[in-house]
């Protein structure tokens, strides 16, 4: 149950996506993913790819235009 | 980090529009009517994250095809829809004129330089000018980017039309007629849509 | 008792559509919505323009212009004035202020700087190959792939494949130098 940070900070889509597809395959089920970005095509590009994949994803916008993205791996 | 509401810049840009609608109206309405749309259509890209170069380049990159079918949803809406209002201007003598242009090879190679950009630049044509109204100086570049290319591409667009032979425009219906013409259209777009489907449900039953 | 779960029940209610109003206006719209909408407004351009929606043709328009203004190009532009008096000047920069206005609406303006020199560079290489592509081809994503398609052009359907093409290339480039 451990929580990892991933920094995605100012990559353009889709980099942040890919980093996060492999971060995932080192993680074990019910590791956590932290992730921030000000950049909203991505923050909902991986909410989106995350519920497609079966994965908890929790979205929060925790300043203005900056989004803070939980990802729990369930599979 | 703080979250403070922006709705004092939001009451006074809006203001600015307003005045600017007004001004555009007296030039010309149909200026400022256009304005108006493009403002929605600023806004509706924004609030839906919509991005074309995403439709073509998340297949290859992270295996996602949401953009892809939504591009394939506003074609099988507009092919209809341009028919449409064509055929109902031109009944009415109204004079109106669609994006049927020729072509040659260097329109493939202009399509493979543009693809290739989109995808460098993090945005297509709109997603660079949405993206500059979001504020990302990443895109602010690219704009100028594009300025430069317009004017290399315009310069050097009699040096290609020398070397390949430009195709005098096919508009689709001239061939087959209107209702064939949408139809097949219509028929590729829906075939593209099931076998990305099917190309979706075989990478999940893999993983 | 039950007066006070009646009361939280519509508590629940109103929030819950406050909530869904909020999403208008600060967004994500589901894909599919935004796609309906732009697809309209696609249709109302070329009802009003009585031309369909582009970008790159204007962007080609204040290009020449401003190479004519420093000397990089002899031969006849479209004046200032003129310029101000397409509509396709309009619509360009209509979609800039729509996009930014959509920021403020939902409190999330803000500048959002470059990390990494790199970006910069595929920006503006990136920038270049697009421009460039689009104006051999006469048109870009909007006035090509969306708009000749939309208007049964074979050449709209050619650039397409291409671009997709042009995607998978540039994707290999993104892995190769970006990531």
């Amino acid at each position: 149950m451990a929580t990892y940070y991933l920094d995605i900070w100012g990559e353009m889509c889709p980099i942040p996506i890919i980093k996060t597809q492999r971060k995932l395959k080192e993680l074990k089920c019910g590791d956590t993913l932290v992730l921030e970005t000000d950049h909203s095509c991505t923050s909902r590009a991986l909410v989106v790819w995350a519920q497609e994949h079966g994965h908890k994803v929790k979205e929060e916008e925790v300043a203005n235009g900056i989004w803070r993205i939980e990802l729990t791996k369930m599979r | 980090m703080i979250k403070k509401s922006q709705r004092k810049l939001n009451i006074g840009f809006s203001l600015v529009m307003v005045l600017f609608f007004l001004l555009l109206l007296q030039i010309s309405p149909r200026l400022a009517w256009l304005f108006v749309l493009s403002l929605a259509l600023g806004f509706t890209l924004q609030k839906s994250r919509l991005c074309f170069a995403a439709s073509f380049r998340d297949p290859w990159l992270v295996g996602s095809t949401k953009l892809t079918e939504a591009l394939i949803i506003i074609l099988l809406i507009c092919i209809p829809g341009f028919a449409i209002v064509y055929h109902f201007f031109t009944v009415c003598n109204i004079p109106i004129a669609l994006n049927v242009t020729p072509f040659g090879i260097h329109t493939f190679i202009g399509g493979i330089l543009f693809g290739i950009g989109m995808v460098l630049a993090g945005g297509c044509a709109s997603g660079t000018l949405m993206r500059v109204g979001e504020g990302f100086a990443m895109q602010m570049i690219a704009l100028v980017g594009l300025i430069i290319g317009a004017f290399l591409g315009k310069v050097s667009l009699p040096y290609w039309l020398q070397i390949f032979h430009e195709f005098p425009a096919v508009f689709l219906p001239n061939i087959m007629g209107w209702v064939p013409a949408v139809i097949t259209q219509l028929l590729i777009l829906l075939l593209i849509w099931q076998l990305i489907r099917r190309w979706q449900r075989k990478r999940k039953e893999l993983t | 008792m039950e007066d006070r779960a009646d009361q939280n029940a519509l508590a629940e209610k109103g929030s819950q559509m406050g909530e869904k109003f909020k999403v208008i206006y600060k967004g994500p719209w589901e894909y599919w919505v935004g796609a309906v909408v732009l697809a309209i407004l696609n249709i109302i351009v070329l009802l009003v323009r009585q031309r369909p929606w582009g970008i790159t043709t204007n962007i080609e328009e204040w290009s020449m212009w401003l190479a004519g203004q420093i000397g990089l190009y002899r031969d006849q532009v479209l004046s200032l004035k003129e310029l101000f008096l397409t509509d396709g000047t309009y619509l360009n920069l209509g979609l800039i202020l729509g996009a930014f206005w959509a920021t403020v609406v939902a409190s999330q303006a803000r500048f959002r700087p470059l990390k990494n020199k790199k970006f910069a560079i595929s920006a503006l290489l990136g920038g270049i190959l697009m421009g460039y592509g689009a104006r051999i081809a006469h048109g870009c994503n909007i006035g090509l792939v969306l708009n000749g398609i939309a208007s049964s052009s074979l050449a709209g359907w050619i650039f397409t494949l291409a671009v997709l093409v042009g995607a998978w290339v540039g994707a290999k480039l993104l892995l190769r130098f970006l990531l």
